[in-house]
């Protein structure tokens, strides 16, 4: 069990790692507080089980992390999915519910916001796992290495999933400026 | 078009500090854990298995009461030539 001092300490050394990556995974700062919030609440449930052979507390943080705004936006695109079942309408204004997605980085400068927009508006439509590695290694700066033990995966596959990621990134921006 | 240039715009994205108010909420959350109520899909859970297992206890009771319970019995004691009656001498 860990005290209230220990995760105060947990909390100040890793609190801007766990929402940067939040931001980059679901780009608006209202959802990535409440995942944010809800990682730090299951790392003092779990913190029993970390297990310091197995990997470092970064990667630990890491990992609960992505895996948290992974069910985040898994549980988002179901909704969408089945939201014409309740309603296409907001409730309270009786306006359509937009389906386009808006970002609201904080960390994009202004006159750099139209370009990365585009380019995180489809990084945000890739596979899970292919939206990791980019994150990781093309926003976090981090090494293929660092990359495949936080995905518990080989540094080939790790390659292999960037590789298959920039194709698609690639035909999609062709297909946006070609408009 | 070169992919790796294109991404490499990415890294211009900077990083921000986490809400101050943050901590405070995550605390509250903390503190609310241990009398925080079922959640509403235990509660249906929960009923729903209890609902089946009584209607499950119920069906049963309904179609064993009607039949002969010792017809099993019967059966072996007749093939095996057994007395089923409690007098000691056949008279």
């Amino acid at each position: 069990m860990i005290t209230a001092e220990q995760f105060e300490q947990l909390y100040n050394e890793h609190q801007k790692l766990v929402y940067n990556l939040c931001l980059h995974y679901v780009l608006n700062p209202e959802d990535a507080q409440d995942i944010t919030q809800e990682v730090f609440v299951k790392l003092y449930q779990r913190f029993h089980q970390f297990n310091p052979q197995a990997a470092s507390i970064k990667t630990w943080i890491c990992q609960i992390a992505i895996n948290q705004c992974l069910d985040f936006l898994k549980a988002k695109k179901t909704n969408k999915r089945f939201g014409f079942l309740t309603s296409f309408f907001n409730p309270e204004t009786n306006e359509p519910i937009e389906a386009a997605l808006n970002i609201n980085h904080p960390g994009i400068a202004a006159e750099d916001k139209e370009g990365l927009e585009n380019l995180l508006r489809i990084i945000y439509t890739l596979p899970g796992n292919q939206k990791t590695a980019i994150i990781l290694t093309k926003i976090e700066d981090r090494s293929q290495k660092d990359v495949a033990e936080i995905m518990n995966t080989s540094v080939k596959a790790v390659e292999s999933l960037l590789q298959r990621a920039k194709q698609t990134i690639a035909k999609k921006l062709t297909n946006t400026e070609g408009l | 078009m070169n992919i790796d240039n294109k991404l490499d715009a990415l890294k211009k994205i900077k990083q921000v500090e986490a809400p101050p108010f943050l901590l405070t909420r995550i605390k509250q959350q903390i503190q609310n854990l241990g009398n925080a109520p079922a959640p509403v899909k235990w509660k249906w859970a929960f009923a729903a298995s209890t609902i089946i297992i009584l209607a499950l206890n119920f069906s049963i009771f309904l179609t064993r009461s009607g039949s002969d319970k010792n017809a099993g019995i019967e059966t072996v004691v007749s093939s095996l030539h057994l007395s089923n009656t409690n007098a000691l001498y056949n008279e």
